[in-house]
């Protein structure tokens, strides 16, 4: 009797609950049936409307198309992608985000806000900039490379891992994190695109949420001292027709009291790889002179560089971190920024270079 | 069933853990986005000791022969109509905690795990666990709190990396001292104040903690042991986002556990969350055994064995509640939420006015 009352009780409760809503699981995700995204590129197409295209399928061995789409909304898109394609896509695996330079230059900060309010996105969603036409580039390489999107991704992954200075990593937290901060600005991977190539091309300053400035080649090789693990693996200067490798930097910023000078010192070492100048460098003198002469042209670059980003009043090196201190107001936002533009930059390198040996001259 | 034999008592461990993850539950994955400046670190510290205070005056309670006796204790000292009075306007402080505290969760599960599912089952499912832990007496259910401990307590260590470059800088900490004369809005020192309630909840299980004179040191433990854990997640989300973006995180610490990686699996954050819910399960078994021994004291059935149709009517009670405040009252957003708030107001009542007010009581009752 109590058995009855108690099976009677249950079936009464479950049912109750069952009326009220459906069953709990809504979402379908059965594995041979989705395709998890691992990356999109999203453009402006005109009109305000973005474009975005993804390559479907990333897994299974069917051939490969690229899927592109004119939409308002990031997510329109993503619900309009399911309707032209066989299979339902799946954001939950998405490693990548492109993003044009055009787009990027409109500013990109409703369009990372969406990824970041989505929980099944990774923080560590990598984030880059494309400069050129990306879908001509996959539309071409598809046939050579067919997991040309995999390749990308575990590049990326691969420098990243120690911030080894080959390229400028960013993932979507440390973005929103300089981009929050009260001084610094954040930086993007730039990467240029075409028809046949794929190449890294160097790093992009925003302001605010805005492209504001890209850096190449010498300039990019001498941010990655400054930033990331301070820590360049070839740093080679045609100019001088020197290649420095293993280099490895110190720098010690100062800022003076009423901030109008920032002084830098950089002690860097490694050793000179190679040389196709017309200097006898198995004397020691001639290795004294181009040391200085490295050290100047440097130091000259050095200072190009950071009138750069007080020209287009960004701080990606976060400078302005060092008017912090643990029992001081912090400056405003705006004071910091007037203080950087008119800074007077005094920059040192230190040199301690292996000179080259076993060599004939 | 013996819901409330108290045929053993349990040792100093588990008050100290039972303290601690009762001070602990939703306030830990919310309070660093109420505290944001880093001159709060000391903020933590001095409320800290502020709740230490707290526990000595609740101390003095339990080595006083009123607590050793439960409830026949509080009828000696107030009388049984007042205890009544008492136990009526203590309903809803447990109601609320049970309520606020398992939405909350569920929200969280709801954003992070299972975005697509209906609250009404994930409501259902953890409260059903609690009812089941609770269904098995109060002594296990103290028993039970060493999973919670065990089970939680080392989550915080995972966060250790983010205390180091390249996610961590030193300046997202400066200024270590409030710069211009304010202190800070109120509500982050009401969270903060609120955070170390729960305690006060020992008061309804004196039974079976043995009357002891050492509680005093068990309580320091427990307490100095929430300090360190909200020290530590409030440095670690403060370098970790640093200051301003705190400020705009939701749930910051559920977030620095989805940026944590693993070979393995990709999400931890769903595992971690997952494991989060036993410290919930505690609470809420706990609490309603608090409600379920509150409601037959009202209804006078103390002395009468408990039934099953009582407990499970008890049960049924707090889930309509739950289900009610869900479907038209829940706010999404912790900042602005009326039920943390009103609960964060309530437990912050509670918890500095329980102790001196027992305190008192017993101080009239010696000079008599």
């Amino acid at each position: 009797m109590v058995h009855r009352k108690r099976a009677v009780l249950l079936a009464f409760f479950f049912s109750i609950v069952l009326t009220t809503g459906c069953s709990p699981f809504v979402e379908n995700n059965t594995i041979e049936e989705i395709a998890p995204v691992t990356f999109w590129y999203v453009s402006s197409g005109g009109e305000g409307k973005l474009k975005i295209s993804t390559l479907v399928p990333p897994l299974v061995k069917e051939k490969k198309r690229l899927l592109t789409l004119q939409v308002e909304l990031v997510k329109q898109g993503i619900k309009q992608f399911n309707l032209i394609n066989y299979r339902e896509l799946k954001a939950g695996q998405t490693r990548m985000l492109l993003i044009s330079e055009e787009l990027a230059k409109q500013g990109v900060i409703s369009l990372i806000n969406t990824l970041l309010t989505d929980p099944e996105l990774s923080q560590r969603l990598y984030l880059a900039v494309v400069r050129g036409n990306f879908e001509d580039y996959i539309r071409n390489q598809l046939n050579a490379q067919p997991s040309l999107d995999y390749f990308l991704y575990a590049m990326l992954k691969h420098y990243e891992k120690h911030y080894q200075g080959e390229m400028t990593i960013v993932n979507l937290h440390q973005f929103m994190k300089k981009l929050y901060s009260r001084f610094s600005d954040p930086i993007l991977p730039v990467f240029k695109a075409n028809k046949s190539s794929f190449t890294y091309e160097g790093t992009a300053f925003f302001r605010n949420d805005k492209l504001a400035a890209t850096i190449k080649t010498m300039d990019d090789q001498l941010f990655q001292l400054f930033d990331n693990d301070y820590y360049v693996k070839i740093l080679a200067m045609p100019a001088l027709s020197v290649t420095i490798g293993r280099v490895r930097s110190t720098v010690h910023m100062e800022l003076d009291a009423n901030y109008s000078s920032l002084s830098i010192k950089i002690d860097l070492s490694g050793r000179i790889e190679e040389y196709r100048g017309e200097k006898n460098i198995l004397y020691p003198e001639e290795v004294a002179n181009l040391t200085n002469e490295i050290k100047s042209y440097l130091e000259k670059n050095t200072k190009a560089l950071f009138k750069k980003m007080q020209q287009e009043k960004v701080d990606p090196l976060q400078v302005g971190n060092l008017s912090l201190h643990p029992f001081a107001k912090p400056l405003k936002k705006e004071e910091w920024s007037r203080y950087w533009q008119q800074m007077k930059i005094n920059v040192d390198y230190q040199l301690h270079l292996q000179p080259l040996i076993n060599i004939k001259k | 069933m013996a819901t409330f034999a108290s045929s053993s008592t349990y040792s100093g461990v588990y008050v100290v853990f039972m303290v601690n993850r009762l001070q602990i539950l939703f306030t830990i994955l919310i309070l660093p986005m109420y505290l944001v400046h880093s001159y709060m670190i000391w903020g933590i510290i001095a409320i800290g000791i502020l709740s230490q205070l707290n526990l000595l005056i609740l101390s003095k309670w339990f080595s006083s022969d009123f607590a050793a006796k439960g409830y026949n204790g509080f009828v000696e000292l107030f009388g049984e109509r007042t205890v009544r009075l008492f136990v009526i306007a203590g309903l809803f402080p447990i109601l609320l905690n049970i309520v606020v505290n398992t939405l909350g969760y569920v929200q969280m599960v709801h954003t992070f795990i299972f975005p697509s599912m209906d609250n009404k089952w994930l409501i259902l499912s953890i409260f059903l666990v609690g009812c089941y832990v609770a269904a098995k007496g109060m002594a296990n259910t103290i028993r039970f709190v060493m999973i919670a401990f065990l089970s939680g307590a080392w989550i915080i260590l995972l966060f250790l990396p983010l205390f180091f470059p390249p996610e961590a800088s030193l300046y997202d900490l400066y200024p270590l001292v409030p710069t211009d004369w304010s202190i800070g809005p109120w509500k982050s020192w009401l969270a903060l104040w609120s955070s170390f309630s729960g305690p006060e909840y020992l008061i309804c299980l004196t039974t079976w903690l043995s009357p002891q004179q050492k509680i005093r040191k068990y309580l320091t433990l427990a307490n100095a042991i929430t300090v360190f854990e909200y020290v530590y997640l409030f440095v670690a989300s403060l370098l970790f986002f640093g200051p301003h973006y705190l400020n705009a995180i939701n749930f910051p610490v559920v977030h620095m556990g989805r940026y944590l990686q693993s070979p393995v699996i990709e999400r931890i954050d769903t595992i971690l969350l997952s494991i989060h819910m036993f410290n919930y399960v505690f609470a809420i078994a706990i609490l309603l055994l608090c409600f379920y021994g509150a409601v037959r004291i009202i209804l006078g059935r103390l002395h009468k064995q408990t039934t099953r149709t009582g407990y499970v009517s008890a049960c049924l009670v707090i889930l309509i509640c739950m289900f009610i405040v869900d479907k038209w009252f829940w706010n999404a957003t912790a900042r602005e939420n009326f039920w943390v708030t009103l609960q964060m107001w309530l437990g912050a009542f509670t918890y500095s006015l329980i102790p001196v007010f027992l305190l008192l009581a017993i101080k009239r009752k010696g000079a008599v």
